[in-house]
C-alpha cells in the first residue's frame, strides 16, 4: 500500500520532465546561438572595437570609411534602387495575379496559380542561365526580333536592370502566396455586402479589399526586401561589375580582397538598413504561428 | 444568378495572365531545355541547325561535373540527415513537452530571418575565419545546416501537434510503452508532413548557392557553384544548358511531391502571409 | 472476477488549486456497470482517466482485484479504454487496430487472427478487418474502438462518453448493444456520461458527481425516485425545485403553501412534474398558467407562482387549462432538502 502526500508527486513529476525537454531542443538552439546570434553580436563588436597600437578601442572608423567612400556609397545606392524598384514591380505584378486568383475558380485560374508558384521550383542559378540565353546578347529575343526584321534589343544583361528582372521573377511565387493568404481573410460576404450597397470594382478594391490585406502587403514587401537587399547569386551573375549590389560587394571584399573587417562592416550596414523590415517580418510570422 | 453567368463567360483576364506568365516563366526554361539537346545552333537561325545529345556525352564526361554532383549529393544528404537528427527530437519536445523558456526558444529560430541573408552569411564567415572553417566541407555543412533549422523544426512541430493525443493514449492503453507509441503511432501519423519537410530541406540544401560560394569555394565545389563558373567562363553554351537540366531534377521531384503542401494556405502563413 | 476499488482519490491540477476530483471513493463489483454521471467539469472524466492511468492522482489509492495500480503507467494496467473521439489509428486498417495490442503481448499470429475475428463478430463487424478506419461510419468506428479494447480482455472496461459524437438514433442503438455485450462478457465497466438517459438505461449503479465529489451512488431507479440532494434531484429528470421557508410544519413560498413536517427553517421543495396535479381555481389560486403545451400523449403546463417562480406540471388533459388561468397545486409526492441533504420524503 503506497501512501503519498500531495507535495511529493506534485514536485517530482515536473522536475523530472524539465531537463528532458530542454535536452532535446539543446542542439538546434545552441546552433542558433552560435551561428546566428553570436555572429551578429560579434560583427557589431569587431567593427566597433578596432585594434590600435595600445590595444583595441572603440572607433567608428570603418563605418566612417564606408560612408565617405564613393564606390561603397554608389554600391549602396544601386542596392537601394534595385530593392525599391523590385518591391514596386513585385506589387504591380503580383497584386493583380493574387486578386484574380482569389476571385476566380476556373481551370485557367488553376493553371495561372501553378505558373505563379512554379519559379519556386526553379533554382535561381538556372534562372540566371535562362535569362542570359533569352535576353542576353544574341539571345532568343534577338533571334526572334532579327527574324521579323527588327533591330537587336539593348540587353539588360550586365546592367542594373538584369538583377531587377531576375529578382522579380524569383520572388513572384512567395509574394503571390502571401498576398493570396491575406486575401483569404476577405470574406465573400464582406464583398457581396459592399456590392449590395453599390460599390463598383474600384471602390471595392480601395475601400474593402486593400485595407484588409494591408498587413499582408507589408509582410510581402518586408520578405522581398530582406531577400533582395543582400541578394547574391542573381546580381553577381546578371548585374554590372561596377557599381555592384551589396551581396556581390561583400563577397568580393571578403574573399577576393581578403578584408573581412570591411566585409563585416558592410554586413552590419545591410542589417541596419533592413532592421525595420526584418523585425516587422519576424513579428508577423511569430504572430501567425502563435495564433 | 450572376455567379452562374460569370462562370459561363470566357475568362479573358485569366487567359491574358496565362499567356503572359507562360511567356515569362515557361518560355525561358524551354529555351534552356532546347539548348541542352542542341548540337549546333548558330546565330541568326530561329531554330537550332542540329539537334542531338552530343553535349550530354561531353558534359557527363567531365570530371568536374561528376565531382560536383557527388559533392552536392554528399552535402545535401549530410546536412539533411544531421538536420533531421537534431531537429525532429527538438520538434517533438516543442510539440509535446513542457519546459522553461519553451516559447522563447521556439521563436528563437526566427532570428536568422530578421536579417538579410547574405549579410548574415558574411558575419558567420567572420567567425569561421577564426576557426579555419573557410574552404572546408564541414564549414559548408554547418552554414547550410543553420539554413534548414526553421523549416525542420516548425513544420514537424505542427505535424506532431496535429496528432490526436487520444490516439497516443489509446496506444498506451493497449500496452505500448511511450517509445513504442512514438514509433508506431505518432511518427506514422506525422509522417507525410515530416517527409515533406525533409524533402524541402534536402532540395533547399542542394540548391544552396550563397553559403557554398562564400564559405566553400573553390575547395568545396557544389553543382550550383560549378554552374556559376560555367556561366562566367564557359564559352560552350550547351555545357551550362545540360547542367541546368541535370540540376533541375531534384527540384522536379520536389515539385511532384510538395505541390500540395505549397498550395495549402498553411504554407504561406508560415511565411507570415 | 475483477473488482475495482477507489479510495480517497483526489486530483489537483498543477495550474490552479481546483480539486478536479475531491476525496472520491467507489467500489465497483465484479461484472457491474457503473456510470459516472455529472455535468462537464464535475471531474468524472478526470476520475476515469486516473483509473486508466492517464492522470496521476494527487492522493489516494486505486486497486484492481486487490492489486495497487495507483502508480502504474497505462500500458501496465489491466484496463481498456474507449475514447470519446474513438481515437482509432487512421494509418492502420481495422484488423491492425485490433491486433496492435495483441502483437505487443507477443500473441501468435494465428491466435491474433482468431481473437480479432471473434471480437469483430461480437460487435457486429465481422469481415470488416481489411477496411480502412476512414471508410467506416461514426457508429462503426466507435464499435471498432470498443472491439479494440475488448480484444485484450481487460479486467476493467472504461468508456469515456463513447457516444457523444453520434446522433440520437445511433446513440440509443449502440447503448443497447454495449449493454448486451457487457452483460454477455460480464465485464466490470466504468462508464462516463453527461447524459442521464444513457446512465438510467445502462447502469447497474449511477454515481452522480458534482465539483469532483460524489452526490449520490445508487441504482438508477433509486437515484430517480429518491434523489439525496437537490442537485441530483435537478440533474436527473425534470424537477421543480422551490426554495422557501418552513414554519410550524408548513412550507410556504409566494402564496403557495403545503404541509411539511420538519423543523422550522429554510427548505427546498422538490416535486416531479408528473407528480404534480393541478386544479382550476376561481379566486386566482396559488399560481397562474403561463403556457400549455400539448404533446399528444400528455400535456405540459408552465405556471408561475406569485413571485414568478416557474413550475412545470405534467397533465393528462391539457385542454382543461389555458394561459392566464389560476390554478391550485396538488403534489402527489414531494421531497424536501435542507443544507444539501434530504430531510423529508412523502
Amino acid at each position: 500500500m503506497t501512501m503519498t502526500t500531495p507535495d511529493q508527486i506534485g514536485s517530482v513529476t515536473p522536475a523530472r520532465r524539465r531537463p528532458y525537454g530542454l535536452l532535446l531542443v539543446a542542439t538546434p538552439v545552441l546552433l542558433v546561438l552560435w551561428l546566428i546570434i553570436w555572429p551578429i553580436i560579434s560583427a557589431i563588436i569587431t567593427t566597433l572595437w578596432v585594434p590600435t597600437p595600445e590595444g583595441s578601442a572603440f572607433s567608428i572608423e570603418t563605418y566612417r570609411f564606408f560612408f565617405s567612400d564613393g564606390y561603397s556609397l554608389s554600391n549602396l545606392s544601386i542596392t537601394l534602387w534595385t530593392t525599391g524598384v523590385c518591391a514596386i514591380l513585385l506589387l504591380v505584378v503580383c497584386l493583380p495575379i493574387a486578386l484574380y486568383l482569389r476571385f476566380s475558380n476556373t481551370k485557367v485560374a488553376a493553371y495561372v496559380q501553378g505558373l505563379a508558384i512554379f519559379p519556386m521550383f526553379v533554382p535561381s542559378i538556372i534562372l540566371s542561365f535562362a535569362f542570359i540565353r533569352v535576353l542576353g546578347p544574341n539571345g532568343t529575343v534577338d533571334l526572334l526580333f532579327n527574324a521579323v526584321g527588327l533591330p537587336k534589343i539593348r540587353t539588360p544583361y550586365l546592367t542594373p536592370w538584369g538583377p531587377v528582372i531576375g529578382l522579380v521573377w524569383d520572388n513572384i511565387p512567395l509574394t503571390v502566396l502571401i498576398l493570396l493568404s491575406g486575401l483569404g481573410n476577405v470574406s465573400n460576404q464582406a464583398i457581396e455586402a459592399a456590392r449590395d450597397v453599390g460599390a463598383g470594382r474600384f471602390a471595392l478594391l480601395w475601400h474593402i479589399i486593400l485595407p484588409r490585406i494591408s498587413n499582408s502587403i507589408l509582410v510581402a514587401i518586408s520578405f522581398a526586401v530582406l531577400g533582395i537587399f543582400s541578394a547574391f547569386t542573381l546580381p553577381y551573375i546578371l548585374g554590372p561589375a561596377a557599381p555592384e549590389m551589396m551581396g556581390p560587394f561583400m563577397q568580393r571584399t571578403f574573399r577576393d580582397l581578403y578584408d573581412p573587417q570591411t566585409a563585416i562592416t558592410q554586413a552590419v550596414i545591410t542589417f541596419g538598413f533592413c532592421i525595420v523590415f526584418g523585425l516587422f517580418y519576424v513579428r508577423s510570422v511569430a504572430k501567425n504561428r502563435a495564433a | 444568378m450572376a455567379a452562374t453567368l460569370t462562370h459561363r463567360k470566357i475568362d479573358w483576364t485569366g487567359i491574358a495572365f496565362a499567356v503572359v506568365l507562360t511567356l515569362i516563366i515557361v518560355f525561358p526554361l524551354l529555351v534552356v531545355g532546347t539548348w541542352a539537346f542542341t548540337n549546333v545552333w548558330r546565330y541568326p537561325s530561329v531554330i537550332p541547325q542540329e539537334f542531338g545529345l552530343r553535349f550530354w556525352e561531353q558534359t557527363l564526361a567531365r570530371a568536374d561535373v561528376w565531382s560536383s554532383i557527388t559533392m552536392s549529393l554528399t552535402l545535401a544528404f549530410t546536412v539533411t540527415a544531421l538536420s533531421a537528427a537534431i531537429c525532429l527530437p527538438a520538434a517533438y519536445a516543442f510539440a509535446r513537452l513542457d519546459f522553461p523558456g519553451r516559447n522563447l526558444l521556439f521563436f528563437s529560430f526566427l532570428a536568422g530571418h530578421a536579417f538579410p541573408k547574405f549579410g548574415l552569411l558574411v558575419a558567420i564567415a567572420g567567425i569561421f575565419l577564426q576557426l579555419n572553417l573557410i574552404g572546408t566541407f564541414w564549414g559548408v555543412v554547418l552554414i547550410q545546416l543553420v539554413g534548414t533549422l526553421l523549416f525542420m523544426i516548425w513544420i514537424p512541430v505542427a505535424a506532431f501537434q496535429s496528432v490526436d493525443r487520444r490516439m497516443e493514449e489509446a496506444a498506451r492503453d493497449v500496452g505500448a510503452s511511450p517509445l513504442r507509441v512514438f514509433w508506431s503511432i505518432t511518427l506514422p501519423q506525422a509522417g507525410p508532413t515530416i517527409a515533406a519537410a525533409i524533402l524541402l530541406s534536402f532540395v533547399g540544401t542542394f540548391y544552396e548557392t550563397e553559403g557554398a560560394w562564400l564559405i566553400g569555394a573553390p575547395q568545396v565545389r557544389t553543382l550550383p557553384v560549378l554552374m556559376i563558373s560555367f556561366i562566367n567562363n564557359q564559352p560552350v553554351i550547351q555545357y551550362g544548358a545540360v547542367l541546368s537540366v541535370l540540376l533541375w531534377v531534384p527540384s522536379f521531384i520536389a515539385l511532384l511531391f510538395a505541390r500540395r503542401v505549397v498550395n495549402s494556405g498553411s504554407f504561406a502563413r508560415g511565411f507570415g502571409g | 472476477m475483477s473488482v475495482l476499488s477507489i479510495k480517497d482519490v483526489s486530483k489537483i491540477f498543477p495550474n490552479g488549486n481546483v480539486r478536479a476530483v475531491d476525496s472520491f471513493s467507489l467500489d465497483v463489483a465484479d461484472g457491474e456497470l457503473v456510470c459516472l454521471l455529472g455535468p462537464s467539469g464535475s471531474g468524472k472524466s478526470t476520475l476515469l482517466r486516473m483509473v486508466g492511468g492517464f492522470e496521476t492522482p494527487t492522493s489516494g489509492v486505486m486497486t484492481i482485484d486487490g492489486e495497487d495500480i495507483t502508480r502504474l503507467p497505462p500500458e501496465k494496467r489491466p484496463t481498456g479504454m474507449v475514447f470519446q473521439s474513438h481515437a482509432l489509428w487512421t494509418h492502420m486498417n481495422v484488423f491492425k487496430n485490433l491486433a496492435f495490442g495483441l502483437k505487443l503481448r507477443k500473441v501468435s499470429p494465428d491466435e491474433i487472427k482468431r481473437r480479432v475475428e471473434g471480437v469483430l463478430e461480437l460487435v457486429g463487424l465481422g469481415g470488416y478487418g481489411t477496411r480502412g478506419v476512414g471508410q467506416l461510419s461514426g457508429g462503426q468506428q466507435q464499435r471498432v474502438a470498443l472491439a479494440r479494447s475488448l480484444v485484450l480482455e481487460p479486467k476493467i472496461l472504461l468508456l469515456d462518453e463513447p457516444f457523444a459524437s453520434l446522433d440520437q438514433h445511433l446513440r440509443e442503438r449502440l447503448r443497447e448493444e454495449v449493454r448486451d455485450i457487457q452483460q454477455r462478457l460480464k465485464i466490470t465497466t466504468l462508464f462516463v456520461t453527461h447524459g442521464q438517459d444513457e446512465a438510467l438505461s445502462m447502469a447497474d449503479r449511477i454515481v452522480v458527481m458534482r465539483d469532483g465529489r460524489t452526490e449520490q451512488i445508487d441504482r438508477p431507479d433509486v437515484v430517480y425516485r429518491e434523489p439525496q440532494t437537490p442537485f441530483v434531484a435537478g440533474f436527473i429528470g425534470t424537477m421543480n425545485l422551490v426554495e422557501g421557508t418552513v414554519s410550524n410544519g408548513i412550507f410556504s413560498r409566494a402564496g403557495y403553501s403545503t404541509p411539511l413536517p420538519v423543523s422550522d427553517g429554510p427548505a427546498t421543495l422538490a416535486i416531479r412534474p408528473e407528480a404534480l396535479d393541478l386544479a382550476a381555481a376561481e379566486d386566482g389560486g396559488q399560481g397562474k398558467v403561463h403556457r400549455v403545451t400539448d404533446y399528444g400523449t400528455h400535456g405540459l403546463v408552465d405556471l408561475d407562482l406569485r413571485d414568478n417562480t416557474r413550475i412545470k406540471a405534467m397533465v393528462s388533459h391539457p385542454d382543461l387549462f389555458k394561459a392566464g388561468q389560476g390554478v391550485t397545486l396538488k403534489p402527489r409526492a414531494i421531497a424536501a432538502y435542507r443544507d444539501n441533504a434530504l430531510i423529508h420524503r412523502a
